[in-house]
């Protein structure tokens, strides 16, 4: 036989001859036959002319040539659909035929044809082949629903076929549990509400046995299954880990990396103290750097994984330092990643190691490699900051080489170690500038006019750096153009006097002669900013950076525990959710780590952060950061912002409209106060003037009304954690709403549970119902270093802006400091909104009472409340709730009573107290229907305290 | 899940192609996977690609491109482990994994892609276990000859061996089953030991890796059993010793999981059933403390005068190696700073070969017995464009861009770790024919020995 036999090139009537020799009556000549014809068919040349030929040699005994007529049949079925039609009796004969070998073919076979009318002839023999007493025959069976689940679900579904693959599950041999599991989590995938795959510790057990006995495909598609489950304590997590362990010292890395899946998942549930949990961390490291001595390419996808688990439980390869060593002879897409995970790694410990290595790279000759490996040392010393002089002389030395891209990329990351240590290292400036005249990168071009702007006056000829720049200014990128302007305005801002005319060189080049609009737009801002108050400008242009951090380059926690789940998938080599890339809606189900059960420490995870927060029906109202995002920061908050937020002019009318429905008539004869703030057009001199004024104005106002209000103020409620420090980077914030002597304010208590100190603390609000905003910014006066507690006071004002919020008293808080932003909501409780001038007068109140339609009245129950309507009277009117009347009818005490909030809207109560009987009723009328419940909330809470 | 799975010839066309899921796409996804694949910048991961809802995994095998397609969230590693698994299989039952041969065998390829994955599924990737599904037979170019030695290597490695063992015994099919069968009684075992070392510039080894594998090629009817003796004072983990003499010990050991241990522990035999084909039994790693020194040091000595650019390197390659081994095929490869012309040598022996290629050095040297050196002495001009100013006092550090050397070899007969197979017996021979031809190999060759200058 020669090589060239089935692939001579078409002739005319070849074709023919085929159908000859497939007609042939020997046995040997058909085979050779369809095997040229599979040949033909492989290299694209079109052979379906033969099907029934093809399809006439079907019914044979030879195992051989019945497989290749299969083979030949999966390929054209599908374009010549009738035509398969005639092999269906042969099928279904297939399936009865003794020889389980035959049996298994045919029901493959079947299903790979994906032909409807096939589908219908199949149900019957899969059927038969599901229970069939060769293993050989059921796996394949099982594969084959959900072959046909993918045509047709619905036929799956009504022939029961779902019942049968979850019995097969239990089924003796390991091969068919196996594929049962497979198709079963494929299907459940597309139906992510169904609760195919019932995992219950007894199926668990089953699996686990099963996955001693079956061959290392089958373990893959077990140990996936397991993890999706969550064991329902740390004790069932324990066991399953201990039996999963094993698996680690597999020879097939799937294996592996699936086991190391499953144990990290379920470890988030042990707990850190349990000595098992340190074994099982000392058996993770030595499987993943086994994958390190593997083929490169599953280097590469081991080390994307590593990198996941290193930013998740660093502790697991801390000492493995020395196996991410960047050999010579490894693929460029390897080094890169090693870098990365050698930055990660990077401790004080091992730093003088690692800089060393760095060193070394940055010395190679592949230019992006040695690139990557001086912005590491960057890293390292923005990561560890005892490294960080270090670091400098190490970017230092590589300056000094002269070597272009290394000076620039040298550039580039000194730049970033000036944000991070700012007045620290400008004794390297001097060395730096003279390297000016090399840099030819827009970056490191950047980077160092952003140092000389930012150091202007320090460097004695820094006018004369930047002019050099400028003189090509057209010619530079826009990120280089960008940056010359804004260093220009500094150094005006820092040496008026000599550089009058640079500024207005530059502003005129950047607002005249670019039509780059960003470029303009920041020129007219500098213009405009400078020619009317150069005070405010000074404060804008050389306002306080934040620090960066090395966490900028972290993955994000959520996200990177939605990672950790898709371990040793494609999600976990791309480090994006397979939302981002999987087709369609199949198994995008989002996937998260199972919270930790022992509740006897503080925890970790994030999901059961709230439990020790304010009170169980809290978490509903925390949004998302991204959606908070929008709403909040339409503002920088990067330098300090102090008053009332700048009340824009989206104002919600609706909301609006609704809230103020209360603010009809009986506004008409309402004393002069802070009451007719009417937030639907807020003074608009509001975000010019700074708050602290408006605050202390409003307090001695409210000091000259107030004449009712008692001086012990309204009931407050003890302080609770609002923002847990896990959240916050180390920030906890806890805290609780006072109304003293008509002034609200916000109490709050800062600790700093982190290592580092904080400053720089800033607060805001975002719009909210009643306009809350604070009237002072936060001031929290000394750095507050580590384990410290301080206690503020926040004034607040009702003059910000509104937006209805869900629920209404929701408050979202935007808190500052020099680490981060962070964002939490809290629940104010509606009392320290009742004004003291809410007593109404009794024919106004019987008026009002008539007035409200009925169907705005709301009726409660105040329940196990022992005080006599005496003691809730006066109770009540100290938090600003007065009593206009009081009856007595058939027994019971009838209080009338009436409040108003701080934007008007009026409330009136009827209460009615039986003597010895704890419960209340409460109706409650206001023409803002929806405060209702929180006014009667506000009830309970001062009644009951 | 697995939808399509094709062979690639070197120049892109299909040889293969197989489609699992009934997915849309056709085969115009070879010819897209081969285009994105040849548009690839240089230092974008090829390892996993991905274009509009479908991801390829490839590997290169012999110069074929084997590929895997997938739509959904699978794991890499067993898709990349299963293309070098059907490599193996291919090689195990067309003889040899190459364009001719796959595309002799495409009826027999389709078979076996059939039986080990349905519908995208992985079955099984065994050898063995396959042998009870596949009829087709494989098609052979050539009738083998067990005394065809024209050329000399070991399967697997790609290396060379001074002990002569039939090259062409290795790359047959395994499972041309009905052939005469005096030929097939042959069983191979490999200890290979893939080295990486990287030395400091002051000489000082600063990370030492091996790692090593058994590998066992067997051509005995199945069900024979054999024992495989290591060394006893084989030893695992740190803590371990055992015997008297400088224990032999590894960090970390796996084994194939048809390996019986019942004698491991006591005497360090590993007891196993073979399944024809290829198979490896035992893999372990070691790291740091090596018990015999490192094969080779390099004494390096540079000097650099910046003013005329002139660049003089004296290389000594001392081989640490015991008297009677020897290290073959020796490459050292040293990188250059940009720009380098004319290579003046001086070299020690005369076989030895030195010459400029791609910016480097490449010093080439047939063979180094243990204990003895060799040197050479390299003059180089370095434009003095790079040197740029020339106020720079630095006569003595090098130019940047020199360094680090690297060197490959291989080891015969020699394994680091120390490691040796002291026996391969045959326990149970279930046809009784003649005694079978066995092949106990040691061989250790360099993966990365990188010295800093």
């Amino acid at each position: 036989m020669t090589d060239s036999k089935y692939f001579t090139t078409t002739k005319k009537g070849e074709i023919f001859e085929l159908k000859a020799e497939l007609n042939s009556d020997k046995k040997e000549k058909k085979k050779e036959a369809v095997k040229k014809v599979i040949a033909s068919m492989t290299v694209g040349k079109d052979v379906s002319a033969l099907f029934p030929d093809v399809v006439n040699c079907m019914q044979t005994d030879n195992l051989e040539l019945k497989k290749l007529v299969y083979l030949y049949l999966m390929n054209y079925a599908k374009s010549q659909p009738d035509m398969a039609i005639m092999a269906v009796n042969t099928f279904v004969k297939d399936c009865e035929d003794p020889n389980p070998l035959i049996r298994a073919l045919a029901v493959r076979t079947m299903g790979c044809i994906r032909v409807d009318k096939i589908t219908e002839y199949l149900c019957e023999p899969l059927r038969k082949c599901l229970k069939d007493e060769d293993p050989y025959v059921r796996k394949t069976a099982a594969v084959c629903v959900a072959k046909l689940h993918d045509i047709n679900a619905q036929l799956v579904e009504d022939q029961g076929f779902l019942d049968t693959l979850k019995d097969l599950i239990s089924d003796s041999n390991p091969m068919v549990v196996a594929n049962a599991v497979a198709a079963l989590s494929e299907i459940a995938e597309s139906h992510p509400s169904s609760n195919l795959l019932d995992l219950n510790p007894q199926s668990i057990n089953k699996l686990l046995t099963a996955l001693n006995e079956c061959t290392e495909w089958g373990q893959i598609f077990i140990l996936d299954c397991l993890a999706n489950y969550t064991p329902k304590d740390d004790r069932e997590a324990q066991s399953i880990c201990e039996r999963v362990t094993p698996r680690l010292s597999h020879a097939n890395s799937a294996v592996v990396l699936s086991a190391v899946k499953v144990l990290m998942k379920f470890m988030e549930m042990l707990s850190k103290d349990l000595d098992y949990y340190g074994t099982l961390l000392k058996k993770l490291a030595p499987p993943l750097v086994t994958l390190l001595s593997a083929e490169p390419e599953l280097q590469y996808v081991a080390l994307r994984n590593i990198n996941l688990i290193v930013q998740k439980r660093p502790e697991i390869l801390k000492h493995e330092m020395k196996v991410f060593f960047v050999k010579y002879n490894d693929p460029i897409y390897v080094k890169l990643e090693k870098l990365d995970i050698m930055i990660r790694l990077a401790s004080q410990a091992n730093i003088a190691q690692v800089l060393a290595e760095l060193k070394e790279y940055a010395t190679e000759v592949d230019v992006d490699f040695v690139r990557k490996a001086v912005r590491a040392i960057g890293r390292c010393a923005i990561k560890v900051e005892q490294s960080a002089e270090r670091c400098v002389s190490t970017l230092l030395d590589l300056i000094q080489t002269k070597v272009n891209y290394v000076v620039q990329e040298a550039i580039v990351v000194i730049k970033d170690i000036f944000r991070k240590y700012p007045n620290k290292y400008e004794s390297v400036i001097a060395t730096l500038c003279e390297n000016l005249d090399s840099l030819d990168e827009p970056e490191a071009r950047a980077a160092m006019i952003w140092i000389v702007g930012e150091y202007a006056e320090r460097i004695d000829n820094a006018d004369e750096l930047l002019e050099s720049f400028l003189e090509g200014f057209h010619d530079e990128s826009t990120q280089v153009q960008l940056q010359l302007l804004t260093a220009i305005v500094k150094l005006f801002l820092k040496k008026p006097t000599e550089t009058q005319e640079l500024v207005q060189q530059v502003l005129s080049l950047a607002t005249q002669d670019s039509d780059n609009p960003d470029l303009r737009d920041r020129g007219y801002i500098y213009w405009r900013l400078l020619s009317t108050d150069p005070v405010a400008a000074k404060e804008v242009v050389l306002a306080e950076k934040p620090l960066i951090s090395e966490e900028t380059d972290l993955i994000e926690p959520t996200l990177l525990d939605e990672l950790i789940c898709y371990i040793g998938t494609l999600a976990s080599v791309y480090h994006k959710p397979p939302s981002a890339f999987v087709e369609g809606g199949r198994g995008v189900v989002h996937k998260s780590l199972p919270p930790r059960t022992a509740s006897n420490e503080s925890t970790e995870s994030p999901e059961t952060a709230p439990a020790g927060a304010p009170t169980g029906e809290q978490p509903d109202v925390i949004p998302t950061q991204g959606d908070l995002l929008g709403d909040l920061l339409n503002l920088d908050l990067g330098p300090p912002v102090s008053g009332p937020p700048l009340a824009t002019s989206s104002v919600q009318m609706g909301a609006v409209d609704l809230l103020g429905g209360g603010l009809d008539s009986l506004m008409g004869d309402e004393p002069e106060g802070i009451g007719d703030t009417n937030f639907g057009a807020p003074p608009p001199a509001a975000p010019a003037r700074v708050g602290a004024p408006i605050g202390s104005g409003l307090s001695d106002l409210f000091d000259l009304t107030s004449g009712v209000g008692t001086l012990s103020g309204s009931y407050v409620a003890p302080k609770t954690v609002w923002l847990p420090a896990m959240k916050a980077k180390g920030l906890e914030i806890s805290g609780t709403f006072t109304r003293q002597v008509g002034s609200i304010s916000m109490d709050l208590q800062l600790t700093n549970k982190a290592l580092q100190v904080m400053t720089d603390f800033a607060i805001q609000f975002n719009r909210n119902s009643f306009g809350l905003a604070p009237a002072a910014p936060l001031q929290v006066h000394a750095p507050l270093s580590p384990n410290q507690t301080v206690e503020i006071s926040l004034p607040l004002n009702t003059v910000g802006s509104v937006m209805k919020m869900d629920p209404l008293n929701n408050l979202q808080v935007a808190v500052k400091n020099n680490i981060d932003i962070f964002y939490f909501s809290t629940l104010y409780p509606l009392h320290i909104l009742f004004v003291e001038d809410g007593k109404m007068d009794r024919q106004m109140f019987l008026a009002t009472w008539k007035d409200i339609p009925n169907e705005n009245e709301a009726q409660f129950q105040i329940r196990d409340c022992s005080l006599n309507a005496e003691a809730v009277s006066t109770k009540l009117q100290s938090s600003n709730i007065f009593t206009i009347a009081k009856r007595n009818v058939e027994g019971q005490d009838m209080l009338y009573q009436s409040l108003k909030l701080t934007n008007g809207i009026w409330v009136l109560a009827e209460l009615r107290i039986q003597p010895g009987n704890p419960s209340f009723m409460l109706s409650l009328k206001c023409r803002a229907p929806e405060v209702s419940q929180h006014v009667y909330q506000a009830y309970e809470t001062i009644l009951k305290n | 899940m697995i939808s399509q799975f094709f062979i690639l010839s070197s120049k892109g066309d299909p040889l293969i192609y197989k489609d699992f899921r009934g997915d849309s796409g056709g085969r115009d996804v070879a010819e897209l996977f081969y285009r994105k694949l040849t548009g690839l910048p240089g230092d974008e991961s090829p390892v996993v690609m991905y274009h509009e809802d479908r991801h390829f995994i490839h590997i290169r095998h012999s110069g074929l491109y084997l590929v895997a397609t997938t739509s959904e969230n699978v794991s890499p590693f067993s898709l990349l482990e299963l293309l070098s698994r059907l490599a193996t299989l291919l090689g195990d039952y067309c003889g040899s994994l190459s364009e001719g041969t796959i595309s002799r065998n495409v009826a027999l390829v389709y078979e076996l892609l059939d039986e080990v994955l349905d519908y995208g599924y992985v079955q099984t990737t065994s050898t063995e276990m396959l042998r009870n599904f596949i009829q087709t037979e494989a098609v052979v170019s050539k009738p083998f000859s067990l005394f065809d030695l024209s050329s000399v290597g070991l399967f697997g490695a790609e290396t060379q061996q001074s002990k002569v063992a039939p090259s062409s015994a290795a790359s047959r099919p395994v499972l041309s089953s009905r052939s005469d069968q005096s030929q097939k009684n042959e069983v191979f075992l490999d200890v290979v030991e893939r080295l990486s070392v990287l030395i400091a510039s002051n000489g000082s080894p600063l990370k030492v890796d091996v790692q090593g594998e058994l590998r066992l090629k067997s051509f005995l009817p199945s069900g024979s059993e054999m024992r495989i003796g290591l060394t006893e004072e084989f030893c695992v983990g740190k803590s371990e010793l055992r015997g008297y003499g400088p224990g032999i010990r590894v960090d970390e050991v796996s084994f194939h999981s048809s390996v019986n241990l019942d004698e491991f522990e006591s005497h360090r035999i590993l007891r196993l059933q073979p399944p024809q084909g290829e198979l490896t039994v035992m893999r372990y790693q070691l790291s740091d403390d090596l018990p015999s020194p490192l094969p080779f040091r390099l004494f390096p000595s540079v000097q650099w005068d910046q003013g005329s650019g002139r660049l003089q390197i004296y290389l000594k390659l001392r081989c640490d190696l015991p008297p009677k081994s020897q290290a073959v095929n020796i490459r050292l490869h040293l990188p250059l700073p940009r720009g380098v012309v004319s290579l003046s040598q001086e070299l020690s022996s005369p076989e030895q070969k030195a010459e400029l290629g791609e910016g480097a050095l490449h010093w080439d040297l047939p063979r180094i017995q243990g204990g003895s050196q060799l040197s050479g002495l390299f003059q180089m001009d370095v434009p003095s464009s790079l040197g740029a100013s020339g106020h720079g006092p630095s006569t003595s550090s090098p130019p940047l861009g020199l360094g680090p050397a690297s060197l490959s070899f291989e080891l015969p007969r020699h394994t680091c770790s120390g490691l040796q197979v002291r026996f391969l017996r045959l326990t149970f021979r279930p046809s009784g024919n003649a005694n079978p031809h066995k092949w106990v190999r040691h061989l250790s060759h360099s993966d990365a020995y990188v010295i800093r200058i």
